[in-house]
């Protein structure tokens, strides 16, 4: 080998997108993390006037969008947490991403256009282009991201791979049973030398959104106050639990709906990283109460501190029979994250059960709740055969999990073994956008 | 390697001192060798100094070690780190193809200047494993197989290139809306029966295609079994797990018994060696009989360990004859009190006259003595055994009462009573067949 072609990497300057359904990670292969995350959100305004902006927002819109973006029907796009974050009069916040997959295709573009002006500062046509997919991305989707990527970016050579299959590489295994609890779903997933068993994909509803959902429903039960802070001009200092005092700032523009809803679901998610916690073994009202309680300040100056709660929200995640039910009843027949895991695994072939046992990657935004892992594992070693090996592999670092699937493309597009897998444009002027179904399995 | 050599006291030539230039292997080998030969000669080990001492204290390059640290060597305190004083090779952000694909498509990568133009490295792992193909002709007249299609086949010869003959994702891959669905041995059977014909056809031109013969029912059978031990309860596990452990303490039990079944037929056979003229037939009770079916005997290798054994004053020179009659000090302090015990029972001087005759007959006496002891402990051993099992027996099986010779002359016939004449017809087929230790009963059970 000759030298410098190192350690089996090879780069060729190649982009890797992780598409979620919470965020666009968008960077350099070879990297060890992405160079922007996007949220999946977008602002929308109905025209091109910038005048509602409440703050002395720095940032020239124009300037960010050049040319074509503003102009189609009249529509401005705000992407970016910067400036989705500024209330603006009579913006609409959407995502174009339904079900872990694509949906809103012009958005998508407005996203990328953005990315590749922003982030990247390059000309698309001169990396090749990896991007991370759904399990269950369905065929038409990807010859139309296929085709999107060659005809429009004219993208030297473009490849699609599942995000389990990524999140198995960046922690070094090619089969492994990638548990991705993401924003919209936890999901269980069978990866053998690298391809997904899609058959024995087990996924279910319970994702980081469902927690927000319910310590929302749980604050404003009791009757927390979820202002966000982009009505807040001063606030004084409370006692605790004491109702909070503060003033309104008093020009705020007409924000929609769909973007007060959007900030107050960051209050929540903040709230929700900073206190749940899911307690190791099944939620007992007894046991938990003996864990030193977390105190939480919300943007309207209350603040309190939380004990039970806090673990009998994520309790659902792993034991789903809890949840009140929209009827008044409690109980529902959803599968908790245990139960997703060894249902998966019993769909595959006996041969690789100890296998996928023994590698079981733990990834994806919501599994940052403080004891997720743990949780799973001890849930785990229950169900499983006790002659089966069981390990867990979850990234201790929180970029290393939160860009697990961006890091695992990061590595295979870096790989010099990998550059004869592309679909190149040549390939696809002959083949057609047909072939990314037998080219990227 | 230099450990060895050591060992056997070889004179160890001076390993070459491993540097920097030895790695990089660049620099001239003059100055390597002007190196070696300075050297100073490696300081012999004084006779008698064990070599790991003498390994401690030499090292073989620098003689004998320094009393105090000193820093006068180089280690980390070289002031200039000594890079590499040839030119830079540039590197080049340059076009390159890569020969592992086909379309020719044309990438960038850095790479030296000096390897511009050189082969893509990595496409020599571009890998492919042989997957059979077959023309329209081949597969009519040979491949046609009963529950398979042309279509299907193609469908599967296709995803065995694509996967790579990893049948697990071939079968999660396979169109089951177009065909039915298989099972992994399914098609792994299907695949390799193609394979073995179309080997079998073409003949020698695919000899590097092995025919393997491919047992589906066999897989089927070892994956049924394989998920049943999976899929068992964690009473199952649990109800195996004493099982196990009962096994365990019952295999124990046995091979307890059998040893002592062993030391008892020691004693038996020593007995009977001992006292040849006198021979009297040993009737034991059932249970060992019983055991004494089950193994063959080992009689000739243990007698020794029985007795007392005196040795044989057959050194040169001068002796006491009386030092024959001394306790060999083998024998272990409870036997020699039990014999000494024995002989003031029965008033025998304990240091007779050393007479040649008196010598042998003491000797053998007191042989003899613990012999008998030996055997009475035995009996005593017996007997409570055979107590606990009827006392056991009796509690198994309320009611019924069984009787066993209490001697070990007692006749088999001489005290049953009324539990019936099977049982006892039954001992005394036992007893009778092996009523004499010495026969080989036990080689045509075998």
């Amino acid at each position: 080998m000759t030298s410098g072609m190192l350690y089996g990497g090879d780069e060729i300057g190649a982009l890797v997108f992780d598409i979620g359904h919470q965020s666009l990670r968008v960077g350099y292969a070879q990297e060890d993390s992405p160079k922007a995350e996007i949220p999946a959100v977008v602002g929308i305004a109905e025209d091109g006037n910038s005048n509602a902006v409440l703050q002395n927002d720095a940032m020239d819109i124009d300037d960010k969008k050049p040319d074509n973006n503003i102009t189609q029907n009249g529509n401005k796009y705000f992407i970016d947490t910067t400036i989705l974050h500024v209330a603006r009069k009579g913006m609409e916040v959407t995502s174009y991403m339904k079900d872990g997959m694509i949906e809103d295709w012009d958005l998508f573009e407005k996203v990328l256009d953005y990315t590749y002006s922003k982030s990247i500062q390059s000309e698309s046509m001169l990396h090749p282009v990896l991007m991370s997919e759904a399990p269950w991305n369905v065929r038409s989707k990807r010859e139309k991201l296929t085709e999107i990527m060659f005809e429009k970016y004219q993208v030297p050579a473009f490849f699609l791979v599942k995000n389990a299959v990524l999140a198995a590489f960046s922690n070094g295994r090619a089969t492994a049973l990638v548990v991705d609890s993401g924003a919209t779903h936890t999901s269980a997933v069978p990866v053998q030398d690298g391809f997904v068993l899609t058959q024995a994909i087990v996924k279910s509803p319970l994702g980081g959104d469902f927690i927000s959902m319910q310590c929302k429903q749980y604050l404003q039960d009791s009757d927390i106050d979820l202002t966000p802070s982009y009505q807040i001009a001063s606030k004084e200092a409370v006692k605790e639990k004491e109702k909070p005092r503060y003033v309104k700032k008093k020009i705020i523009p007409e924000v929609t709906q769909s973007w007060h809803n959007y900030m107050t679901k960051k209050v929540v998610q903040d709230f929700q990283i900073s206190t749940l916690q899911i307690s190791e073994t099944p939620y007992d009202d007894k046991s938990v109460s003996s864990i030193p309680s977390v105190h939480y300040e919300f943007p309207s100056g209350y603040h309190q501190d939380f004990a039970n709660e806090r673990f009998h929200i994520p309790e659902a995640l792993f034991d789903p029979s809890i949840v009140p039910m929209r009827g008044g009843g409690v109980g529902n027949t959803m599968l908790g994250v245990g139960h997703i895991v060894t249902t998966s695994v019993g769909m595959c072939d006996v041969d690789v059960r100890p296998a996928l046992y023994g590698s079981v990657v733990v990834t994806g935004g919501n599994s940052f709740i403080q004891g997720f892992p743990e949780r799973l594992n001890r849930d785990l070693s229950m169900r499983i055969p006790s002659s089966m090996r069981l390990k867990m592999i979850s990234a201790n670092g929180c970029s290393e999990r939160r860009f697990g699937a961006w890091i695992g493309g990061s590595i295979l597009a870096s790989i010099g073994t990998f550059q004869q897998m592309w679909i190149s444009s040549q390939e696809y002027e002959e083949g057609g956008k047909g072939q990314v179904d037998r080219k990227c399995p | 390697m230099g450990d060895v050599q050591d060992i056997l006291g070889l004179e160890r030539p001076p390993t070459p001192e491993l540097t920097k230039e030895a790695i990089l292997g660049s620099s001239d080998k003059l100055k390597k060798k002007q190196m070696q030969m300075s050297t100073p000669k490696v300081s012999k080990r004084p006779e008698g100094m064990p070599r790991e001492v003498f390994a401690l204290l030499c090292n073989d390059s620098k003689g004998v070690p320094p009393v105090f640290p000193t820093d006068t060597g180089q280690g980390y305190k070289q002031m200039k780190a000594k890079l590499g004083m040839r030119k830079v090779r540039p590197w080049k952000w340059m076009p390159f193809t890569n020969p592992a694909r086909t379309d020719g498509a044309v990438f960038h990568h850095w790479r030296r200047v000096a390897d511009e133009g050189k082969e893509y490295p990595f496409a020599k792992f571009n890998k492919k494993v042989p997957v059979p193909t077959y023309t329209d002709d081949e597969y009519n007249q040979h491949l046609q197989a009963q529950g398979w299609t042309r279509e299907e086949t193609n469908h599967l010869i296709d995803l065995a290139k694509r996967f790579d003959l990893r049948f697990l994702v071939m079968r999660d891959r396979w169109d089951k809306e177009k065909f039915s669905e298989r099972s992994v041995e399914d098609l792994k059977e299907r695949y390799y029966s193609v394979r073995t014909i179309l080997g079998k056809v073409k003949g020698t031109s695919s000899a590097d295609v092995k025919p393997y013969g491919f047992d589906a029912d066999h897989e089927r059978r070892r994956k049924e079994q394989l998920k049943r031990l999976y899929e068992r309860t964690q009473k199952e596990i649990e109800e195996e797990q004493t099982l196990v452990t009962e096994y365990r303490r019952i295999e124990a039990r046995k091979k307890e018994r059998d040893k002592k079944t062993q030391d008892l037929q020691k004693l038996i056979t020593a007995a009977d060696n001992q006292s040849e003229s006198r021979r009297i037939e040993k009737k034991l009770p059932k249970k060992k009989l019983q055991q004494q079916l089950a193994r063959p005997r080992i009689d000739s290798v243990t007698v020794e360990s029985t007795g007392i054994k005196f040795p044989d004053m057959k050194g040169s020179g001068v002796s006491v004859r009386s030092q024959r009659m001394k306790m060999p000090t083998n024998v272990g302090q409870k036997k020699i009190k039990g014999v000494e015990q024995l002989l003031q029972e029965l008033g025998v001087e304990s240091n007779p006259m050393p007479t040649e005759e008196i010598c042998n007959h003491f000797n053998e006496l007191r042989s003899d003595m613990v012999l008998l002891h030996e055997l009475k402990t035995a009996y005593s051993t017996c007997e409570f055994e055979l107590q606990t099992l009827r006392h056991q027996y009796e509690a198994l099986c309320p009611g019924k009462v069984i009787d066993i010779p209490m001697t070990s002359e007692g006749q088999p016939g001489s005290s049953t009573e009324t539990d019936g004449g099977k049982l006892k017809t039954n001992l005394a087929e036992i007893i009778d067949v092996v009523g004499s230790p010495g026969t080989p009963t036990s080689s045509h059970l075998n």
